[in-house]
């Protein structure tokens, strides 16, 4: 099966959020009361019941204007996820098209991959005492739909196919246009399986970090600590057994020296 | 038969004993998917999360008294006798003729008492923080979680060589943590120097000592 992936062209979007919308539908996450903070961004971050949030920043263009940026925010799906690395019950986990799904019934709600997701994107829900995050639609994509935010998208701006097509039609879209714009999602933890193509460099952007990776933090713990806990397990245990067999146990009967019989 | 540990001393030991190796099982079992089974028995891995938590919460105690009890006798290097033991290893891993005597614990013993201390402190407290992680500054939480890993590199190794020494590695100490009495000969080897100042200062405890020195 050919890794499949996401590309979203923020160049055609027109922030109409039908993707957002698409999501809840599809997923069933109803909304929750809002309140108006003169955005358009709505609500203000993700959320246990919002997977998908379009992101809208207004930034100076140089020359007295403004420009509007949007962002279709939601998971990445890292091939080299940290998410699933920390994950302890197998709830995270990656799919044969390379995304990164979740089983809501195994999450125990440690919440140990909010702290190690680079993107800041698993949100902890206290009403289940579980995590939710998108989860590239997979009961669509696993019957060769399309998942609901693509969908739903009437400009073009998202498209969804096999991921070595979707990395080759970003960057020859970046190269037609030219100037700032940029292929972001590519260039690290293994590669995402949501590509962006960017009208403006990744630093311009709000809660987009420039260069993500898996955290030191769970590099140490997963990778160095555990396999080391292992082997000093193993150590240990077959430390005390030769030890038993070449040195012996101590004596600590009341033989003196020199009087004791056999001992 | 002489008296090496109090009834206090011995429950301190068996609760901080049992918790300890409730909190190994039950973390081992979210730490490796391979032992994802243990929760199998409690009802899935949720409850083995709340077990190895409410644990964790009834090891906090045990942890405070044990401190208390010991750091005195266990958690304090006394040089350069000390020294001379390391440098022999205390007779425990090749053959030396006379060993440095020794107090009521081995330096062996006391780094076991200061990895248990430090390391346990360091446990509660990562343990706590990555319960009720979400008040709390992403950085901090995020090294809490390889820091409770390697608790447990530092603690298992020194949980297992201290149950080896305490069973067949050293025949006769298990008593200490049973009936609290254990033989002079077994003081003799294990605490000499312990033995003379109890017995100078006239406060060993001694039990049937006539009918087995007879022998």
């Amino acid at each position: 099966m050919s890794e499949k992936a996401k590309l979203y062209d923020a160049t055609k979007c027109t922030g109409c959020r039908g993707c957002q919308l698409a999501c809840k539908q599809w997923n069933q996450l109803p909304a929750k009361q809002t309140e108006n903070r003169g955005t358009y961004q709505n609500p203000p971050d993700l959320q246990p019941n919002t997977w998908l949030l379009m992101r809208f920043q207004e930034i100076s263009d140089g020359n007295g204007g403004v420009k509007w940026l949007f962002r279709k925010d939601a998971c990445m799906h890292c091939t080299d996820a940290a998410c699933v690395k920390v994950c302890p019950s197998g709830a995270l986990y990656h799919t044969k098209y390379g995304t990164v799904a979740l089983d809501q019934s195994k999450c125990i709600g440690c919440k140990e991959c909010i702290y190690a997701c680079p993107f800041d994107v698993p949100r902890y829900d206290p009403a289940t005492d579980k995590i939710a995050k998108c989860d590239m639609c997979f009961s669509r994509i696993d019957n060769a739909m399309e998942p609901a935010c693509v969908k739903a998208c009437p400009t073009g701006a998202l498209q969804f196919g096999d991921k070595d097509e979707m990395v080759k039609l970003a960057h020859q879209r970046v190269k037609d246009l030219g100037g700032n714009a940029y292929v972001y999602g590519d260039k690290f933890v293994g590669g995402t399986h949501m590509i962006y193509v960017l009208p403006e460099k990744p630093a311009v952007y709000d809660a987009l970090p420039e260069h993500p990776r898996v955290p030191l933090s769970v590099i140490a713990w997963k990778d160095w600590l555990k396999p080391f806990s292992l082997l000093a397990t193993g150590g240990v245990i077959a430390g005390a057994f030769l030890h038993y067999l070449i040195h012996g146990p101590k004596d600590t009967s009341g033989d003196k020296a020199g009087e004791g019989g056999g001992k | 038969m002489i008296k090496a540990s109090d009834a206090f001393e011995r429950i301190i030991h068996w609760w901080l004993a049992i918790t300890c190796l409730l909190l190994i099982i039950t973390g081992l079992g979210m730490m490796f998917h391979s032992f994802n089974f243990l929760g199998i028995p409690v009802g899935g891995l949720k409850n083995l999360k709340l077990i190895h938590n409410f644990t964790g919460i009834l090891f906090i105690p045990a942890l405070i008294f044990a401190i208390l009890i010991w750091w005195k006798e266990a958690g304090i290097f006394k040089f350069p006798e000390d020294l001379e033991w390391i440098k022999c290893a205390g007779g425990y891993l090749w053959h030396v003729e006379n060993p440095p005597e020794t107090g009521k614990y081995n330096p062996g013993q006391k780094a076991f008492f200061l990895a248990v201390a430090g390391f346990g402190v360091l446990m509660v407290i990562s343990g706590l923080i990555m319960w009720f992680p979400l008040i709390l500054p992403r950085a901090l939480v995020s090294w809490m979680y390889p820091l409770h890993a390697l608790g447990l590199l530092v603690i298992f190794p020194f949980f297992f060589i201290h149950l080896y020494l305490g069973t067949i590695g050293v025949p006769g100490s298990a008593q200490a943590i049973f009936t609290g009495y254990v033989t002079r000969s077994w003081a003799e080897k294990q605490c000499p120097k312990w033995l003379k100042e109890m017995e100078e200062s006239g406060k060993l405890e001694v039990f049937g000592e006539e009918k087995g020195a007879s022998h």
